[in-house]
């Protein structure tokens, strides 16, 4: 075999792949694997202000470059979490818990999650993952409400029904987030704050009324407050829910983390059977221009407090729906408007950047890394010689596969729910965050990222489709799981795909 | 103890805000800077004077050729009684919003009235006859209580709703003989407990008000609505009233004075129990101060000032008792502030009058007037008050059953006022192309930002230049300037400004944010980032327990 390029069709079977039927091992979807589409549950943990995503997922390949960037905020090599199957990725310190559940291929690590043309307002790129949209676009609606409208129409006026008896969306948060505003109201029930869910359910709750000044004021303010509680909407269906609920994992005294408080409610209202499909709650703090570590180590001080919080909050509620049996019907995700600079500043903090990594955990997550590392010597450089971590993965991807695979929303359905319009292809693809496979988007060489759905190469224990109409080209041995070729393999020369599965 | 010694002391801003809430249908920010300072006899007089009384209700239907004449000189046409009915309630409404006009407290006080001699626009079925009433109730809302009352009693309005009409000898209707005496007079009960009046004392007083009859109901064509009194109608037998009133005769008479004559014995009578006197200062107290009368109120408030209303020299004179009482330390006390809750009006109109979202002029914008009204009367009555429109004689609920203002609140209301006040800061209600109802928050903070236009370089130069922008504690601060009727902590200030404004993000992003406006004021993507995030704010704000009492 000369070294010229040769194409190898799906019949040829010289190098032991085996064709793969559709209704095989490899190609089951999570309709078949899991709960039904009708029943799964979406949990959305916004972090607000702008991760430090550099602080948060540590590229141990690069400890030099990335320390010099950082040196006054960046985490000592020796103190980085591993992660099982990498040598090149780590956690912060604080992340014991989600360390645990990657580990467990219970997470997934998204890298360099951010959208084109980024926008550094707070407010506004908050609005652009919130709304799903173009920055150029200026649509006031969110996602998941333009979701949950689609799916639920005519509500809130023709609801609860026997379709849909509970609240389609509940958010624990002091404002109705964009993400579930539908084109003319809300798609969810708003919570104050845990305090607020107690005296809705009429539970007691360690945490200290609201000041009251004095008299008959006084009196009518709490009687008002008291009577806010009750009218949240599904009132009685929540506290039904609450009442059947149990919680089985060990959460810290209320108060002391308040992801975790919130978090706790929606397992309980989970394994209490309420029906409603997507959950929102949101950590803030994240904006660490200044002083995000401690004066003496790196590894400690406001950002490992929130990264502590964030990652004990996850793993409690992972743990908790775990040990109920509820697990299968639930993936979590977090977000945050932006990143932040890969050089710090001079204040032991971080500036606006764009890009940082997403997670996304539970039992349905297939794919325990999307992306790579970002690569420290080709970062954008902005004025003042800062440096930026570009986007690798449009965040819509990820929406796309929460609406197409977990949903079940469909293809046309889930692009015109993110403003696209294909009626048969993805035209924000997937990032195979729920799929067995990891597939082709492109042609061009196995070793180009860009060519695979998850952004990197495969991994051995992945199964592969080369989608019709792609050629990948092979310059070196590869080993994955398997292969499902519906387009081409090109070999450059004398070469080997070896499949373990 | 504070009670009804002058309040001496100049008024603050809060005092000032105070007695505008409670005296109007919700102070304005200049109102409040322009009462504060002055003592509470200077603002009380003031609020009694002003008062512009010109205008009556007139047709706001552009579609119609009697648009701009008032509605009480528009032959009688039956099919539009509905319509220009809903009109005289919205001249009202435009009263008390009180577009242009100084503060004045004549129709908080005229409520008070409409609150107690009920009658409604559905009932009565004859707007000229609403408006009629209407007009008696301002034109002596601080005038005589016993000329009030005695006019009242004949009103047309009145004789329609509570069957005066339909009161004749030898065939007694009861029904205002009733009310006369539980609702407008003596009261169903003393504290005690013991009734003030009994059935007999009801027929009685019927007997006294045979004859009296109202004109033109739905007369076809007519101009003028009006009462007569109908001799022949009337009982002409002696009128014995029970212990209770000292068994008291009121003789029969005959003619066509017999009417008046008697009224003026009976009205007598009434105002010469103690009972009445009290009962009507409960409820000015209840309507003024607080809804909850304590013993003490009762015997160093209620007493003294009821006998202030039927001593000699007053002679039941409404405007200085009022006086009395909105100057007094009572009204002023800080365990005073904030011990009612809005009614659905205090809260609407509140809002609009606060922000200066007033409807256009009646007479030479009817169209933009009246789509205005239509949002303001159908919001009011879906919260429970329909403005000239009660259930029943008692009035609203919420000024006499168990639980008092607090029955405002519900889980509905709630609901309902949270839906108005996401109307007006979203601005979802358009009255006509590129008129909306809508709170103007980015241009609250522009008036506070100095030179607007004089905005620090970016990036930044040293030593700085440029007018640095108003920080979110100051924009915070001028929201809530004068807002609460009560004080909130220094937490919830900080969580108004972190948790609501901020969303958890630094204070020093709305800085930016705001620079970036002010760099590209036409920029209507960089205005939208701050006016989005303002609406939440003010969401928030305008929902919060402590801007629904006053």
């Amino acid at each position: 075999m000369n070294a010229s390029s040769m194409a190898l069709p799906l019949a040829l079977n010289g190098f032991g792949m085996k064709a793969l039927a559709g209704n095989s091992t490899l190609v089951q979807s999570l309709l078949a694997a899991n709960v039904p589409v009708t029943d799964r549950i979406l949990v959305i943990i916004n972090l607000s202000g702008g991760n430090d995503g550099f602080n948060t997922v540590i590229p141990l390949d690069q400890m030099s470059a990335y320390t010099a960037l950082r040196s006054n905020v960046a985490i000592p090599e020796n103190k980085v979490l591993r992660l099982s199957g990498t040598l090149t990725t780590g956690f912060h310190p604080a992340m014991t818990g989600m360390r645990d559940l990657y580990n467990d291929g219970k997470l997934s690590l998204i890298h360099s999650v951010s959208y084109p043309n980024p926008d550094q307002s707070h407010f506004r790129s908050s609005d652009i993952w919130m709304t799903g949209q173009d920055a150029t676009q200026y649509n006031e609606s969110g996602w998941a409400g333009r979701y949950l409208n689609d799916r639920y129409p005519g509500y809130p006026a023709n609801y609860p029904n026997a379709q849909m008896e509970d609240p389609l969306a509940i958010q624990i948060g002091y404002l109705t987030s964009t993400t579930l505003l539908g084109p003319s109201q809300s798609m969810g029930i708003a919570i104050n704050d845990p305090n607020s869910f107690y005296s809705l359910v009429g539970a007691t709750s360690s945490i200290s009324p609201d000041y009251l000044p004095c008299c008959d004021a006084g009196d009518l303010i709490a009687f008002i407050r008291k009577q806010q509680a009750l009218s949240v909407g599904y009132a009685t269906e929540i506290k039904t829910a609450y009442d059947a609920g149990r919680t089985l994992a060990t959460y810290p005294t209320s108060g002391q983390n308040p992801l975790a408080d919130q978090l706790k409610i929606v397992a309980r209202l989970i394994h209490g059977g309420l029906k409603t499909k997507i959950y929102f709650v949101s950590i803030g703090g994240f904006d660490t221009h200044s002083a995000q570590v401690d004066t003496s180590d790196n590894t400690l001080g406001v950002h490992a407090n929130l990264l502590g919080r964030l990652s004990s909050g996850i793993k409690l509620f992972q743990d908790d729906i775990t040990a109920q049996g509820i697990a299968d019907k639930v993936v979590g995700m977090t977000f945050s408007e932006f990143g932040r600079r890969a050089n710090s500043n001079n204040s032991k903090g971080t500036d606006h950047g764009i890009a940082a990594p997403m997670f996304v955990f539970g039992n349905a997550v297939k794919r325990s890394v999307i992306g790579t590392n970002p690569d420290l010597a080709t970062l954008t450089t902005s004025s003042g010689g800062n440096k930026d971590v570009p986007m690798q993965i449009d965040f819509r991807r990820v929406y796309t596969d929460v609406l197409n695979d977990w949903f079940g929303a469909g293809v046309p359905k889930t692009n015109s729910l993110l403003y696209r319009a294909s009626p048969s292809t993805l035209d924000f693809p997937t990032v195979s965050l729920f799929r067995n496979e990891v597939e082709t988007v492109a042609s061009g060489p196995w070793t180009n990222k860009a060519v695979w759905t998850v952004g990197r190469q495969p991994l051995p224990g992945e199964f592969v489709k080369v989608n019709p109409g792609h050629t990948v080209t092979v310059s070196q041995d590869v080993t994955i799981k398997n292969i499902r070729l519906e387009g081409k393999l090109q070999f450059t020369g004398n070469f080997k795909v070896k499949l373990t599965g | 103890m504070p009670y009804l010694d002058l309040h001496s002391t100049p008024l603050t801003a809060q005092t000032a805000a105070h007695l505008l809430r409670r005296t109007t249908f919700g102070p304005t920010p200049d109102d409040i800077t322009a009462f504060t300072g002055l003592t509470a006899s200077q603002a009380v007089t003031l609020l009694m004077g002003n008062g512009n009384y010109a205008l009556a209700p007139v047709d706001v239907n552009d579609a119609k050729p009697t648009v701009g004449q008032p509605v009480a000189t528009i032959p009688w046409d039956g099919d539009r009684n509905s319509e220009l009915g809903y009109f005289v309630a919205y001249w009202w409404l435009g009263v008390m919003l009180g577009q242009n006009q100084p503060a004045t407290l004549l129709d908080k006080l005229t409520l008070f009235w409409q609150n107690h001699f009920v009658t409604s626009r559905t009932e009565v079925d004859d707007y000229r006859f609403i408006w009629k009433y209407l007009k008696l109730l301002r034109d002596n809302a601080l005038g005589n209580y016993r000329t009030l009352l005695i006019e009242v009693t004949k009103d047309p309005a009145m004789l329609k709703y509570l069957n005066g009409n339909e009161n004749e000898a030898g065939s007694p209707n009861e029904n205002y003989g009733r009310e006369l005496q539980e609702l407008f007079t003596v009261g169903l009960r003393d504290l005690a407990g013991t009734t003030n009046f009994t059935e007999d004392d009801v027929r009685a007083a019927s007997r006294v008000l045979t004859g009296w009859k109202f004109t033109n109901l739905w007369q076809p064509g007519s101009t003028t609505v009006g009462m007569v009194f109908d001799a022949i109608k009337h009982d002409t037998t002696d009128k014995v009233f029970s212990a209770k009133y000292g068994t008291q005769i009121i003789t029969g008479r005959s003619g066509p004075t017999a009417g008046d004559l008697e009224l003026n014995d009976l009205v007598a009578m009434l105002l010469n129990r103690p009972e009445t006197p009290l009962f009507l200062c409960r409820k000015l107290y209840r309507w003024f101060v607080n809804p909850i009368i304590t013993p003490d109120v009762e015997t160093n408030v209620i007493t003294p000032l009821a006998a202030l209303l039927a001593s000699p020299a007053n002679n039941w004179n409404i405007r200085p008792v009022v006086e009395k009482l909105l100057t007094s330390q009572v009204f002023f006390d800080l365990a005073n502030r904030g011990a009612i809750v809005k009614s659905s009006a205090e809260l609407m109109l509140g809002i609009l009058r606060w922000f200066g979202v007033v409807p256009r002029d009646m007479v030479t914008q009817p169209a933009a007037f009246r789509k205005y009204m239509d949002f303001v009367y159908l919001r009011l009555r879906d919260l429970q008050q329909p403005i000239l429109d009660q259930l029943t004689v008692f009035g609203y609920d919420p000024y006499y059953q168990p639980g008092l203002s607090k029955l405002w609140i519900n889980t509905n209301t709630i609901v309902l006022r949270g839906e108005f006040i996401d109307y007006l800061v979203q601005g979802w209600y358009e009255v006509q192309p590129g008129y909306r109802l809508q709170i103007p928050l980015v241009e609250m903070v522009e008036a506070i930002q100095p030179n607007f236009a004089d905005v620090p370089p970016l990036p930044p130069t040293t030593p700085p230049t440029g007018t640095p922008a108003v920080t979110a504690v100051q924009v915070v601060d001028m929201f809530l300037k004068n807002l609460f009727a009560t004080d909130i902590s220094p937490e919830q200030k900080d969580f108004l400004i972190d948790k609501i404004l901020m969303q958890e993000l630094p204070r020093l992003s709305w800085e930016f944010e705001w620079n970036d406006y002010r760099r590209a004021p036409t920029d209507s993507y960089r205005r939208n980032i701050i006016h989005w995030r303002l609406q939440g704010f003010m969401k928030f704000l305008l929902r919060m327990p402590e801007y629904q009492i006053m």
